[in-house]
């Protein structure tokens, strides 16, 4: 007993002593470092739902690498916050076109890397040249690109095998990358057996920017650190009426993985800014607190339900317009969007003024459950279907439990599947597909709402195309109308083809090559209102909802946030972001 | 002992009579007693989850919605625990979610019980090679982690429907048992009354079905008991995940659009109950489970008792 005694005083009194100063140091040494990355607190932080998975712009798909890539790499031509027209952004100017539109002269900006190398025409081409010849993602949109020429260190010339519409708005999207950097990179990737997939495996840690931010630190797991790029070359230059920063001193991206932690980062300070979208849940709580404000955005984007057009039951377009009436999109948008989004009637969404059709039908609008029963009873009566037994008895009421629905051919409709995202991807659209099935289900339509893995989704509906009708949407929707020809097209009827719901439309095929050739505005509008109005006809797609984004923002630190379509996390905003004077 | 046994229940085969006189000790057991209370309020539950959608089709779990209330509210006399982000009756669903806790935990835990049962029996009694091969399989499938497996599964194959669920956690969950259960036929094997059996001319079969299963019931019904209560976390905690089956409104599925939707810490009203009711359904089944025990094995019973 006496021996244990001792061992325990021992431990108690005498350990301390020598061990625990030992033990201690570190630990305070550990307390301050992270007390350093806390000083990093005149920087801008900003809160990512993940960390980004590369910077690699080959490999990008995910949000969050997308995020900070944003500020190191940048495109020739940038769209204007209010009017979103393209405003000259690496280049100096607007393009310069031949009248045939096969000829396109583009003069550079006076601007260099981050490494004060300048940036050339040689940089455009040498990123053309890696496109067509890696065939990156998106290389199809330079397939009739014949060649680039750089007479001078700041001109660059395409040369185009027909003219095309969406050469400047789809084409010359693209970020500019060094090439004295990259080309290194390429050669070893050419020397594989898999070039592209080298290419892709590049890790790319320390990228060379041309934009206001360039990479500092990249800590794995904890923060990635921008700091102001010295040869930006917007600095103090007024572009489409801003002068330009950064007047701020850096950017600190942080990852949460759960937004509920995000929030009380926000809510206690920690945080500037949150770039996911948030939840209705948490918007009355936000609201609430002093000094954040939630900015709304419009997004372009189409959420939608897509028929298979190709088989039984949805080959009948009566099938899909009397679907299209049943559908209660004020419904989903008031409850399951919690009214933070909009009701939409084309492919195209109603922000996108010029080239919206605003003339289209809109089906099914403000009517309650009764009406909208009696007008998909009418659209499917007169295509021939029967009931055994009609949802309508002989005074016209409307019955509970109709009996099932028959073909105009006398054989009860077969039960068909609606395929969603899982609830955990999107409640929204999970819960909607329930939502739908029961509305069909008040009228004998044999629906089953089936929530299905993402990947497994797409797979059963673009690559199998084996499906009935499925949920879907397009977070980030180009403001070119061109992707309806991708969806549409009948050509796009293939394996992994744009057109998933196997629509075939002679009228349609013709009308959207020559939108995609027009190079006259107001003619293109035309044929673009005129496509739009054979889809609302047609309901291939039947477009359900758009949402509205909503981030939130600390104003007590930093002011000057842009907000235009897809949120505050553009490129305007991070060069005109602003120290609030006084800030903590 | 078999004083207490009355002449009706004197004439029943051993192994009802047992039954009978165990549940009388279950009821004296304070433990028991309580857990039983429990479960039979959670039985109420789910058998009373088919009247509200029958008082009106708002009060459907799934896709009953309020004509007025179109977000999350309070408690009310319309809704007794208020309505969830789209207006469906959180009553409602809680009933329904007992209803599914209930099919989910029994339906799992008595197919895992069976299953390990036969193997249980088949290992202990035929030895050899048999009980190798049964044995050596019971133990690689006892040191899966069945969430995670289960997880993968779902991440791997999409959406997971309630009844493959139920088949998974059933499949993961019977090696347990089948230990027990073959320990147990050992013992049973050297009995005379077995080796009785077998000199009268009684088929290996007829042995396992007539004279070791009805002895290893009572251990069984134990262990489907503690079944219960890991099937019933284990849905919950694959539906919170959001892997769960999406068309049947289960506690963890509710907790999951408490959670998704942000509400995680603004509607208290809808985030306990569903909270509050699988804690206190797995407690239920675990405090029978243990009287149970206590029941079963006489070293674990109080002085004094019989």
């Amino acid at each position: 007993m006496d021996g244990r005694a001792k061992i325990i005083r021992t431990m108690f009194l005498k350990w301390p002593l020598k061990k625990v100063v030992l033990l201690l140091v570190p630990a305070i040494a550990a307390v301050l470092s992270t007390g350093c990355h806390d000083n990093k607190s005149n920087l801008l932080r900003i809160g990512l739902a993940s960390e980004p998975k590369t910077l690699n712009v080959w490999l990008a798909s995910d949000a969050s690498s997308r995020a900070v890539l944003r500020l190191i790499y940048h495109p020739l031509y940038v769209r204007d916050p209010k009017t979103l027209d393209f405003v000259p952004w690496l280049a100096e100017s607007r393009p310069l076109y031949d009248p045939a539109g096969k000829t396109y002269t583009i003069g550079l900006r006076q601007a260099r890397w981050s490494d004060g190398h300048p940036l050339t025409s040689a940089d455009v081409a040498f990123t053309v040249k890696l496109i067509k010849e890696f065939k990156t993602p998106g290389w199809s949109r330079w397939k009739y690109v014949s060649k680039v020429e750089t007479p001078d260190q700041r001109t660059v010339v395409f040369h185009l095998k027909k003219n095309f519409a969406t050469f400047l708005s789809r084409t010359l999207q693209i970020v500019i990358l060094p090439a004295h950097k990259w080309r290194a990179v390429a050669r070893a990737a050419r020397r594989t057996q898999k070039p592209l997939a080298t290419l892709m495996r590049y890790k790319n840690e320390n990228p060379l920017s041309s934009g206001p931010f360039v990479m500092k630190q990249w800590r794995k797991g904890a923060y990635i650190h921008l700091a102001p790029n010295p040869y930006f070359f917007g600095r103090h230059k007024i572009i489409a009426g801003h002068r330009m920063g950064p007047l701020i001193k850096g950017v600190l991206f942080k990852f949460y993985g759960t937004t509920d932690v995000a929030m009380l980062a926000l809510r206690k300070g920690e945080l500037d800014m949150y770039w996911q979208h948030i939840q209705p849940g948490y918007m009355d709580i936000l609201e609430n607190t002093p000094h954040v404000k939630i900015i709304n955005s419009p997004k372009s984007a189409l959420y939608f339900m897509g028929f298979n057009t190709r088989r039984p039951p949805f080959d009948d377009v009566a099938l899909r317009r009397a679907v299209e009436v049943l559908v209660d999109k004020h419904f989903i948008v008031e409850r399951l969007l919690q009214g933070q989004g909009s009701e939409m009637w084309s492919i195209i969404p109603e922000g996108n003024r010029r080239w919206y059709n605003p003339h289209l039908p809109r089906p099914g609008e403000g009517l309650n459950r009764e009406q909208r029963i009696r007008k998909a009873y009418q659209i499917l009566s007169a295509a021939g279907y029967r009931w055994q037994k009609p949802p309508l008895d002989a005074d016209g009421k409307i019955i509970a439990r109709p009996g099932d629905l028959l073909t105009p051919g006398g054989d009860p409709l077969k039960p068909f599947t609606i395929l969603t995202p899982p609830a955990d991807y999107d409640p929204a659209r999970a819960i909607s597909g329930t939502m739908i099935q029961e509305w069909l289900r008040e009228i004998g339509m044999p629906a089953k709402a089936r929530p299905m893995e993402f990947g497994a989704l797409i797979q059963q509906v673009k690559v199998r195309r084996n499906f009935d009708a499925f949920i879907l949407g397009y977070g980030r929707l180009p403001l070119d109308p061109d992707y309806m020809r991708s969806l549409f097209h009948s050509r796009n009827d293939r394996p992994r083809g744009w057109n998933m719901s196997g629509y075939h439309n002679p009228e349609f095929d013709r009308l959207a090559t020559a939108a995609q050739r027009e190079m006259n505005p107001r003619k293109r509008r035309k044929l673009v209102f005129a496509m739009q109005s054979i889809i609302a006809a047609d309901v291939p797609y039947l477009p359900l909802y758009l949402p509205t984004l909503n981030q939130a923002v600390r104003t007590d630190r930093f002011s000057g946030w842009v907000s235009m379509l897809d949120g505050i996390g553009n490129r305007w905003s991070f060069c005109l972001l602003r120290e609030v004077e006084g800030a903590p | 002992m078999k004083d207490n046994i009355t002449s009706s229940t004197r004439n029943l085969p051993y192994w009802s009579q047992a039954l009978l006189e165990n549940w009388g000790r279950l009821r004296r057991n304070p433990t028991g007693r309580l857990g039983l209370i429990l479960l039979l309020a959670f039985a109420l539950m789910a058998a009373g989850s088919f009247i509200p959608p029958l008082v009106s089709p708002i009060y459907n779990p799934m896709h009953g919605v309020d004509p007025v209330i179109s977000h999350t509210s309070g408690p009310s006399l319309k809704h007794w625990l208020g309505t969830d982000f789209i207006g469906r009756d959180i009553f409602s669903q809680l009933l329904a979610g007992a209803r599914v806790a209930f099919m989910v935990g029994i339906t799992a835990a008595f197919m895992s019980v069976v299953l390990g049962v036969a193997v249980g029996i088949l290992a202990g009694y035929a030895g050899g090679w048999i009980d190798t091969i049964l044995m050596r399989t019971a133990d690689m499938i006892m040191v899966m982690p069945t969430l995670l497996v289960v997880l993968m599964a779902a991440a791997l194959f999409g959406q997971l429907s309630i009844w493959t669920i139920v088949a998974m956690i059933a499949l993961f969950r019977w090696p347990g048992v089948s230990r027990v259960i073959r320990a147990q036929t050992l013992s049973l094997k050297q009995r005379p009354f077995i080796e009785a059996a077998r000199i009268a001319g009684a088929s290996h079969v007829r042995i396992m079905t007539r004279h070791l299963l009805p002895n290893v019931l009572p251990l069984a019904l134990l262990y489907m008991t503690f079944r219960v209560t890991s099937a019933i976390i284990i849905e919950a905690a694959l539906a919170f995940l959001g892997f769960g089956d999406p068309t049947t409104v289960s506690w963890g599925m509710m907790l999951q659009w408490v959670w998704k939707t942000g509400h995680m810490f603004q509607a208290p009203y809808w985030l306990l109950p569903p909270g509050i009711c699988i804690s206190l359904l797995t407690l239920s089944f675990y405090m029978l489970a243990r009287a149970m025990d206590e029941i079963l094995d006489p070293r674990l019973r109080r002085q004094g008792e019989s």
